[in-house]
């Protein structure tokens, strides 16, 4: 397979409180025959909390991170499903009307920003290396395996719905993670709420509720018995891993649940160093995993 | 003709079985039959007793919305090959609404979702006395709440939403769809006070942006994005008080200063009375690298987002 080159959105979060999952992302890109091109002027998209605030900012900033997309020549590769539901959603709004692209390119041009033409696409991570060709792709680098760890995929939400935006795989009954777990040697541990809420948008906000959503994927997925579970978000993951200590407080319960990311689990089966994916940031341990893969 | 199982969920408090359980029910039926005339088909054929809530059977009355494999559909709308060729299974399991109490069958108590969609006021509250004749309005002004315009109440919003899963009392995706149509009509006096309304404890910072509202709606209604617009009203009419508001206006604050998320200011921002008191938690999060620079992350030509911050005009 050839190289493909992507223009490289990491997002802030991988970018700040969570480098493990942009150090690890970068370190495996050339396993996987990605270029990943830095984008030195991208924002922040927003996270949704832009569109709530300023509707019209928020479809024009990230319009703005398009057109950069566009000025490099590559389409973008995201590790985050706030991000790629955010940039897909404004991609969409400005393919589909005309009108509504000239407005905001008009805004670019104004505040000495490139327009957008719209040619460009948004990937995740996920999408890329869960088709056929990235299976075998994966195949190929002959993976040393998971010693079939049990992996509890969690989806969550915003890379699934709303599929009029998304619209990789049934959001219902996604298979990518799935794919993935089993063709780097793993075992799936399935269960319900794979791909319900985390509650992280609101956990500063409404911090009961969200660790009651959080408690509900993480409880299942301890009784799926699963050795760790792997997110293809950092926002799910620092629900999932930075507030679980609280969510079992919250619960009255116990997950004691190692969480992934995505990367960190490709990472693992194709023997990247532990010392580049930095568990040590994590906040449950992932020691258990670690052992069962030899790793 | 094709043959399908039903596998529904019984629920008769009153009958000699009163705990739930699944039934199994077959059916040879036309090709393009649809749920509800297959649960009516049974229900004439097979077993008198089974209850479903249903009236128009066309799509607007929105009574007869339930569960089908895990999924809430409009039963008149959806047909049942669909639902086969979806999962490959030959088999259909038809439930309740989630996040209503049972009544009888796949008949729900819709008491909190009325009382809720009542909370809203969910009509017009003109400004000043009715003119002489009719109030002109010009066509985009009912454009911008066309999509609300069309929800049927159906609650298939309201069956899934992760918020209201975890927070019974929050008013939900279908009342607010509402809450914005109003909002956003020119006619409507209220707005200021309708930004205060929806900006309660459970009410638009609640939502957990989960997505199935839009994922479910049969109408395009899009309650999510209907949501998403009355945050931009309560910030458009200055009513920032609510956690939820102050978390996206620390997003604004980081925009503005650096253009990438300032998380470590993002925390104490959005609660400053609670966070010094998560002291310990803040602590672990900084041992563990994940309480980044206070200091604003600066991209190249930020300037350019600055000018954009001051220009764009929101027309919500």
């Amino acid at each position: 397979m050839a190289v493909t080159t992507f223009a490289y959105y990491p997002g802030c979060v991988a970018e700040f409180s969570s480098k493990e999952l942009d150090a690890t992302t970068k370190a495996l890109a050339p396993m996987l025959d990605i270029e990943l091109v830095p984008m030195p002027a991208a924002t922040c998209c927003g996270a949704g909390d832009i569109a709530e605030a300023k509707p019209n900012l928020y479809l024009t900033l990230n319009v703005r991170i398009l057109s950069q997309a566009e000025e490099m020549g590559h389409d973008i590769l995201t590790i985050c499903n706030v991000c790629t539901m955010n940039l897909r959603r404004a991609n969409k709004l400005v393919k589909e009307d005309p009108r509504l692209l000239e407005q905001v390119n008009e805004e670019l041009v104004k505040a000495g920003a490139r327009p957008y033409e719209g040619t460009k696409e948004v990937t995740h991570l996920l999408w890329y290396i869960s088709t056929e060709e990235g299976l075998s792709l994966l195949e190929s680098r002959g993976p040393r395996g998971l010693s079939g760890l049990r992996v509890a995929p969690y989806y969550g939400c915003q890379l699934l719905r709303p599929s009029s935006v998304l619209g990789f795989e049934d959001p219902d009954r996604p298979q990518s993670l799935e794919r993935l777990i089993r063709a780097l040697g793993g075992e799936v541990a399935d269960y319900e709420a794979k791909s319900k809420c985390c509650g992280f948008p609101i956990i500063l906000a409404r911090q009961e509720v969200a660790l009651k959503e959080s408690h509900v994927a993480l409880s299942q997925a301890r009784d799926a018995g699963a050795d760790c579970m792997v997110t293809p978000c950092p926002l799910c993951h620092l629900a999932m891993d930075a507030y679980q200590r609280k969510a079992e407080v919250l619960n009255g319960t116990e997950y004691n649940l190692p969480v992934l990311h995505l990367p960190q689990l490709l990472g693992l089966a194709l023997g990247l160093s532990t010392d580049v994916m930095q568990f040590k940031r994590h906040m449950v341990p992932v020691d258990r995993v670690l052992e069962t893969v030899g790793a | 003709m094709p043959t399908t199982t039903f596998k529904i969920f019984r629920f008769q408090p009153d009958a000699p079985r009163p705990e739930p359980y699944y039934q199994d029910f077959v059916l040879e039926h036309e090709p393009q039959m649809t749920l509800l005339d297959a649960i009516l088909d049974l229900q004439n054929e097979q077993d008198g007793s089974l209850a479903i809530r249903y009236s128009c059977r066309s799509s607007i009355c929105g009574s007869c919305a339930c569960m089908a494999d895990g999924r809430t559909v409009l039963a008149c709308m959806q047909q049942v090959e669909e639902l086969k060729a979806r999962t490959g299974d030959d088999v259909v399991q038809v439930d309740p609404m989630g996040n209503f109490a049972p009544i009888k069958d796949l008949v729900v108590d819709l008491d909190p979702f009325w009382e809720k969609f009542r909370s809203v006021k969910p009509f017009l509250i003109p400004d000043g006395p009715a003119p002489e004749k009719e109030r002109i309005v010009p066509t985009e002004a009912m454009q911008r709440l066309y999509k609300e315009s069309r929800c049927i109440l159906c609650a298939a919003c309201y069956s899934e939403c992760n918020s209201l899963a975890a927070d019974p009392e929050f008013v939900g995706p279908a009342a607010f769809a509402w809450g914005y149509r109003f909002a956003a009509d020119i006619r409507d006096g209220e707005r200021k006070e309708r930004a205060k309304l929806y900006s309660g404890k459970h009410g638009i910072w609640d939502c957990t942006r989960c997505m199935y509202c839009n994922e479910r709606c049969p109408k395009g209604v899009d309650p999510r994005d209907a949501i998403e617009k009355l945050g931009g009203v309560a910030f458009q009419e200055g009513v920032q008080h609510d956690k939820g508001a102050r978390h996206a206006k620390a997003f604004l604050i980081s925009m503005r200063t650096g253009g990438k998320l300032n998380e470590t200011l993002l925390v104490p921002f959005t609660d400053p009375i609670g966070a010094p008191l998560d002291a310990p938690f803040a602590l672990k999060m900084l041992r563990k690298g994940k309480a980044p620079s206070p200091l604003p992350h600066k991209i190249k030509q930020h300037d350019e987002v600055k000018r954009l911050i001051k220009n764009v005009k929101e027309t919500i």
